[in-house]
């Protein structure tokens, strides 16, 4: 009973940090709440982020301050046509002395330090990259140098390049199911803050721009065990499991659910995805959800505020569809939602 | 018919059937007639009770003399202390053209009459009336023929405004009470009207108050299912205020709104009961207000 109550005072007390981790980010990042919101969510529901964002729109302003206020290390690496998985691990150099030397790459160098590793352009590299960052991924872990490489607080934020399609390689299903959520980032649309981005000295120049956001606000080497805490303290309603349940097979099998788009054969638009593990995705994105609004237990908002966050990205369509964007997905997702009753 | 009682009575005694048998002739007046008049007279036959009238021995209408024709023949037959009665209503018009006052003749006829006794014949007999010629009224000398005409009546002034007025009134307001019956009805063009969905919920809700947790969340669901009928998707709190926005004459119930997705999040996903008693009550209100607005809207 007395652990409980700790649970309960710690996961208040983690609350009221997490809020004022949000406040700090926005201090650097303006009129992007909803963006910092998801970040914060991913943060404590321990999971990969995709970015999707046009170019300077602030995606890496973003990161270092996520990276700065959780008190971390921040790496950073650029997807290339020509980039191997060594170029990840290792840094190769002529040493003074002119001979070839292998060390440690930032990546591996921060291991043990390192919140957010920030890969720009995800989809220019190769699939071997791919591959690699998938172990990275789901396991946090790599091995180099003859040896396991652990990476205890690692939180992947990839950025696809959605302009280009020459020279790219897409992410294969296997690589978008391991992403908890794929954010859209885009300007803001509130006029006083894009008018303070554009006019505003202080946002051109990032460094002292971050040093606005208060270092450690969250300490990122305690986020497993609270991350951990939230998953078990906020509890499901048979209604809710039952709603989500309902909501799984809406977008596995539409017509069933009495789901219908215009214009869309609903019967083979759906193609994979919507997997178990995107299922359970979404139940711990939607507790941490919960926990941030101050509650113990899930209601539908949780559910649909994450939704097409965690699920779009997750759901592969005809191939005929595929080709006019995810904006189709992302009306399946909402269509399911009308025709999905609750409670 | 104007028959008076001033009638010249005839009293026809025949021998055989002197205390049965009788005719009375009565007229409305037996003087005055002129060319062209009408002659209305009344012919009274008592018979005894078990006698028949051949109807074959009425006079037949058409001309009886030169100058006279008898233009309608009425029969009624009654009875009448123990008597047969038979009335006979004879229209005549009298052609005669009489250049002084005189006397002229309206031929009498038979009638046959048959009776357990045998066959007999009654006669109606002839009777007179005076007649009286038309006389020139000999009028001043006037200068154009036209001026001995009577100048024409001058027509009476109708003013057509106000029942005219009055009538496309009354029309217009029966065509607006019938619209409003129309809509009431969702009568054709209304029947696009939106579904009173809260209304039908009410009448629901109010005949099965929900006494126990089971029976409140079968109502909470009933009346999410209305709203999300009414909001033409599935409606979430988060939705409240776009919804709001779309149908804003649930606007003022946004209170009751925000109680009842409260009370309904903590039933379901809390999973708290509600001890308390008043929520059914509560719902039940709320309902009530709902149908009201949508009535309103």
């Amino acid at each position: 009973m007395n652990e409980t109550l700790h649970v309960v005072q710690k996961l208040s007390d983690w609350r009221a940090r997490a809020l004022e981790f949000e406040q700090e980010i926005q201090k650097a990042v303006i009129g992007q709440a909803r963006v910092v919101r998801l970040v914060t969510i991913c943060i404590f529901a321990r999971g990969h982020v995709l970015i999707e964002g046009d170019v300077g729109v602030g995606k890496t302003t973003l990161l270092r301050a996520v990276s700065r206020a959780l008190g971390g290390d921040f790496a950073r690496v650029e997807g290339t046509v020509d980039m191997m998985p060594s170029d990840i691990l290792y840094h190769t150099y002529l040493g003074e002395d002119g001979r070839p030397r292998v060390d440690p790459s930032e990546l591996l160098r921060h291991a043990e330090t390192l919140p957010v590793f920030f890969f720009n352009e995800i989809n220019r590299a190769r699939p071997q990259v791919h591959s690699l960052l998938l172990r990275l991924m789901a396991e946090r872990s790599v091995s180099a140098f003859n040896r396991v490489h652990h990476f205890p607080y690692l939180n992947v934020f990839a950025d696809r390049n959605m302009v280009e399609r020459e020279e790219t390689f897409e992410l294969p299903a296997a690589a978008r199911d391991r992403f908890l959520m794929e954010i859209l980032m885009a300007a803001p649309d509130d006029e006083d803050a894009r008018r303070r981005l554009v006019f505003d000295p202080a946002f051109h120049d990032t460094e002292t721009l971050l040093e606005r956001v208060s270092a450690g606000t969250l300490d990122y080497r305690e986020t497993p065990a609270i991350a951990r805490a939230i998953q078990t303290h906020v509890r499901s309603s048979d209604a809710l499991e039952r709603y989500v349940l309902n909501l799984w097979q809406a977008l596995v099998e539409p017509s069933s659910a009495g789901v219908s788009l215009p214009d869309v054969d609903l019967d083979s638009l759906v193609k994979g995805g919507a997997s178990p593990r995107g299922l359970a995705a979404l139940v711990r994105a939607a507790r941490v959800r919960a926990w941030l609004e101050g509650r113990d237990y899930l209601v539908p908002e949780d559910v649909r505020d994450v939704f097409i966050e965690v699920m779009a990205h997750r759901i592969f369509v005809d191939p005929i569809h595929a080709l006019r964007g995810d904006d189709i997905v992302k009306r399946l997702c909402r269509a399911a939602f009308d025709a999905t009753p609750v409670p | 018919m104007r028959i008076a009682c001033v009638a010249l009575m005839l009293a026809a005694a025949l021998p055989a059937f002197a205390q049965e048998t009788t005719v009375r002739i009565r007229s409305a007046r037996p003087f005055g007639y002129f060319v062209g008049d009408l002659i209305h007279a009344r012919i009274d036959v008592s018979a005894p009770a078990d006698a028949v009238l051949s109807r074959a021995s009425l006079p037949n209408p058409g001309p009886l003399t030169g100058s006279l024709d008898l233009r309608d023949v009425k029969l009624s037959d009654s009875s009448e202390s123990g008597a047969r009665l038979w009335r006979l209503d004879l229209t005549y018009q009298n052609f005669y053209v009489a250049l002084d006052a005189r006397d002229i003749e309206i031929p009498g006829f038979e009638l046959s009459i048959s009776t357990a006794t045998g066959a007999q014949t009654v006669a109606v007999p002839a009777w007179r009336i005076g007649v009286s010629p038309l006389r020139e009224i000999a009028p001043q000398k006037q200068e154009q023929a036209s001026d001995y005409l009577r100048p024409d009546g001058s027509s009476a002034f109708v003013d057509e405004a106000t029942p005219l007025n009055l009538a496309f009134g009354a029309g217009a307001a029966a065509l607006l009470a019938l619209a409003l019956v129309a809509r009431d009805r969702a009568w054709p063009p209304f029947q696009q009207r939106k579904a009173r969905v809260f209304s039908a919920l009410a009448r629901q809700i109010s005949t099965r108050r929900a006494a126990d947790d089971a029976n409140l969340a079968v109502a909470i669901q009933s009346v999410h299912r209305a709203l999300d009928q009414a909001n033409g998707a599935i409606l979430l709190s988060g939705d409240l205020p776009e919804f709001l926005r779309r149908r804003p004459e649930f606007k003022p119930l946004r209170a009751d709104f925000e109680r009842f997705f409260e009370t309904s999040k903590r039933l379901f996903f809390g999973g708290e009961s509600s001890k308390d008693d008043s929520a059914a009550e509560q719902l039940a209100q709320f309902v009530g207000r709902l149908a009201r607005q949508e009535r309103a809207g």
